[in-house]
């Protein structure tokens, strides 16, 4: 089937930003990639909660696989299409009902070196009224290895539970990136969903959050940090299918050198979700002329008792905040950085207090260290 | 500065406002007041239905027109042949283009007398209210039904001045070199597929010039009216403002209600040059089986100001984006959406800014209200090309969904390639919002007064109300406050 659907062109809406032309999807070979987090064999007398490769689980937990693998995610481009024909490794993260997780769960997913292609599939899964936090990598064998990572995450939050997920994009920035990332939320569930784009080469990567169920919130934040040629593409969907939900998506970005990004954000209200509050907002920073961004959003609104709001905005570093700093005797460099760096952590500050905050902190300072020091 | 801030806050109370319950009204005694028409005696031609090309050149024999536009319109033709139509925006699948009338002659010539225009017709624009307008606020009045102006006339001391008010058609016939020099500099024929066909069959319409220094005081009215059914109005629109110059250019526009659907589709250029000023505001009233699609475009010089204000009150569906090129250094542009949707209506409105040059300053202020299932969508473009530093931008849109049958798209987009330039974080909407009002309070005016002005991007919003009564209605919606706009 993957083979049957056409490559969308720079015609096809959404599309119109990021040039695919360079991409064969034929020259890549097939490869599993490895991962460390998943509890291999685990066997259902352990009982849930589980984290174990999704394959192994379509077997042992095949219930839930069959009810919820696709469900979120249907095949609705050429991409998902693919990884759901090739996908061989993947994760199931499930937590059933009433139950909470003390720990965060973390997934490294590694892809392996030149000329692969890894179609990676994660489904996470909350019953009603669990917990749970999970962080997520993706990261290349080699960093200079050239590839193509295609990914599908699903991430079901069933009535009254509450997750938090991250997902960290660190791929090689030779590595074409697509995913879809979909979350659907149930009645008074909650979601903090967190993606740091820092790697890969181009691509898309889809980001859609479904309140369905009435009293159902989400907050997605988005950090991404591009140096060199790098070209980041980021679609969010914040969709309120009931009433009374609430969300709010806050993406930022860093961009050196020539690299460029696009956001594109689509808040949508469908008919009946009353009592709606949706807010948008994208913001860049520019670290040099050569640097570009677009910023997209959009509103559909078909209920009339609503709050939807957004804002965007593409600037430079604040010449007066960094006068202010060097006349207190801070050299240029690091006034900047500091500068750069406030933008971003503001981010983090987006979500609680406690560890996930602080590994979102220490992500930002590096991945800025890094496109720092090629500027 | 690039510092494009764009916010779009959409806020709607739960229980609707006694001035907002009042919109409902709007549009109710339609019928009535523009729904009507005349008998179509002592037409003196028709076209018949259809388009091709002999009909082109039938258009320009009967206009006796140069060559260079009998070769402009079949080239246009082409394009609008081999283009296809649109698929964004609203849905244009049902138009029959071969059920359209392309020209309709309804009188002879252009009077400079409303008793040499003939007796319907007449009757027509009096019940519209256009002679009275023209005698109590207007610096001049042209008057278009079906495809041709049938009145047109300027105050005699503007003449004198130099200022050229006529219908396009006598534009083209007396000042053929002026009008050369301009024509489609800043809308190509091949811009769009609409703009194709408006390039194909354009008929009437206004050419304005405006000389150096001079300041037309009240404003120049064009009004258009469509009388008979299937028909398809293209008029066209030149307005030449030379440096220092001043115009404010109104057009109203109503047509008859009919069961099968009309097109409208004009094309309207306009040039501002260093230090000009020109201020177009439109209230488009047609009725509900008229489709508008409608290409506007304003290039501003050094210093000038353009301002646009769109009102779309009528039509079955609208696609216009009224835009300005701010192309000379310290250029401003100014744009006032204001779009109601009824029932089975769309309105697919918005505003395009293109800062081409340094210092340029540019706002966006839109306002959709929906009503009884319509559909009222925003639809901007803000861009700041390469090399236009300090420029300054915002768009701020606020929508009202009066039921919960009606339906609000928000598309704005922003495309900023001048990164050269030194820029502050701004503030949040709201924020903004906040400090604004704040100064406009500490200055004496009241909340109301000061949320009104931020609305209307500090410009007294009186001055872009209008005395006619055609116009009643987009006064009440420019004055109306909406509560998302100040977050």
């Amino acid at each position: 089937m993957a083979r049957e659907l056409e490559l969308p062109t720079a015609k096809d809406k959404g599309w119109e930003f990021t040039d695919l032309s360079g991409l064969d999807l034929d020259s890549y070979t097939p490869a599993p990639g490895t991962v460390e987090g998943v509890s291999q064999g685990t066997d259902s007398d352990d009982g849930p909660p589980v984290v174990m490769p999704l394959a192994e689980a379509a077997g042992q937990l095949s219930e839930i696989v069959r009810e919820r693998f696709g469900s979120v995610v249907p095949v609705s481009d050429p991409f998902v299409a693919r990884n759901e024909a090739n996908w061989r490794n993947g994760a199931l993260v499930y937590v059933p009902r009433g139950t909470r997780l003390e720990q965060p769960l973390e997934l490294s997913v590694i892809h392996d070196g030149d000329g692969s292609e890894l179609d990676w599939r994660t489904l996470i899964v909350l019953e009603e009224g669990a917990d749970a936090e999970v962080w997520e990598r993706y990261r290349s064998a080699n960093s200079e290895g050239e590839g193509l990572f295609n990914g599908v995450v699903e991430l079901f939050v069933g009535p009254g539970a509450n997750l938090r997920y991250v997902c960290e994009q660190e791929l090689s920035e030779r590595t074409w990136v697509f995913a879809t990332q979909r979350a659907e939320l149930e009645r008074d569930a909650s979601l903090e969903w967190v993606a740091l784009g820092f790697g890969s080469a181009r691509g898309k990567v889809r980001m859609e959050t479904k309140l369905g169920g009435p009293g159902s919130s989400a907050k997605v934040t988005g950090a991404y940090a591009g140096a060199g040629r790098q070209h980041l593409d980021f679609d969010t969907t914040q969709e309120h299918a009931a009433a009374h939900t609430t969300s709010d998506l806050a993406f930022r970005g860093v961009l050196a050198d020539r690299a460029t990004a696009v956001w594109r954000g689509m808040i949508r209200v469908d008919p009946g979700a009353q009592q709606t509050d949706a807010f948008q907002e994208s913001r860049n920073l520019l670290l040099s002329k050569r640097a570009h961004a677009d910023a997209i959003p959009g509103l559909e609104i078909e209920a009339n008792d609503v709050r939807c709001t957004h804002a965007a905005a593409v600037a430079q570093v604040d010449p007066e905040q960094l006068y202010y700093l060097r006349s207190r005797g801070m050299p240029e460099p690091q006034a900047k950085r500091l500068i750069i760096d406030g933008f971003l952590q503001e981010l983090a500050e987006r979500t609680a207090e406690g560890p996930i905050r602080e590994a979102l902190s220490d992500a930002l300072d590096r991945r800025l260290a890094e496109i720092l020091s090629d500027d | 500065m690039a510092t494009p801030e764009i916010a779009v806050p959409t806020l709607s109370p739960k229980e609707l406002t006694e001035q907002e319950e009042a919109l409902k009204e709007i549009g109710s005694d339609y019928a009535e007041r523009f729904g009507f028409h005349d008998p179509e005696t002592g037409y003196a031609y028709k076209a018949p239905k259809g388009l091709s090309e002999q009909i082109v050149r039938d258009i320009s024999e009967y206009k006796s027109e140069p060559e260079w536009m009998r070769e402009f319109r079949l080239k246009a033709l082409e394009h609008f042949q081999q283009r296809p139509t649109p698929n964004w925006g609203g849905n244009l699948g049902q138009i029959d283009w071969d059920d359209i009338h392309y020209f309709v002659r309804a009188s002879e010539k252009a009077s400079r007398s409303w008793d040499e225009v003939p007796e319907d017709i007449k009757k027509t624009f009096d019940r519209l209210g256009i002679p009275e307008a023209e005698r109590k606020f207007l610096s001049g009045v042209g008057a278009q039904y079906e495809s041709e102006v049938v009145y047109h006339q300027v105050r005699e001391d503007l003449e004198k001045q130099g200022v050229i008010f006529v219908d396009m058609d006598t534009g083209l016939r007396e000042h053929e070199d002026l009008v050369r020099e301009y024509w489609a500099t800043v809308i190509p024929p091949n811009d769009n597929k609409l703009a194709a066909l408006n390039s194909a069959v354009w008929s009437g319409g206004s050419f304005v010039y405006v000389p150096a220094g001079v300041k037309v005081e009240m404003p120049l009215q064009a009004y258009f009216r469509i009388n008979t059914e299937n028909m398809g109005q293209f008029e066209r629109t030149l307005i030449i403002a030379e440096e220092g110059s001043d115009v404010h250019y109104v057009e109203g526009c109503t047509a008859p209600v009919y069961s099968t659907d009309s097109l409208h589709s004009a094309v309207v250029e306009i040039i501002c040059k260093p230090g000009a000023h020109v201020r177009y505001t439109t209230v488009q009233n047609w009725s509900h089986n008229v489709y508008n699609l409608v290409t506007k475009r304003a290039v501003a010089q050094e210093n000038a100001t353009m301002e646009w204000v769109d009102c779309n009150l009528g039509s079955k569906l609208t696609m216009k984006y009224p835009s300005i090129y701010l192309l000379g250094e310290g250029a401003h542009g100014e744009i006032l959406s204001i779009a109601f949707a009824g029932n089975g209506q769309h309105q697919d409105a918005g505003g395009k800014v293109i800062h081409g040059a340094p210092k340029t300053t540019s706002s966006i202020f839109a306002k959709s209200i929906s009503k009884d299932g319509g559909r009222g969508t925003y639809r901007g473009l803000l861009e700041v090309a390469k090399g236009a530093t300090e420029a300054k931008s915002k768009v701020v849109c606020d929508a009202l969904l009066l039921d919960e049958e009606s339906r609000s798209d928000t598309y704005p987009t922003i495309r900023i390639d001048e990164n050269d330039a030194n820029v502050g974080h701004e503030a949040s909407v709201s924020k903004i919002g906040e400090e604004q009002l704040f100064y406009l309070q500490s200055h004496g005016l009241d909340e109301e007064e000061a949320s009104k002005m931020i609305v209307n991007g500090f410009i007294e919003p009186i001055t872009k109300e209008l005395p006619m009564e055609y116009a009643v209605e987009m006064n009440r919606l420019i004055e109306l406050q909406m509560e998302g706009s100040i977050g």
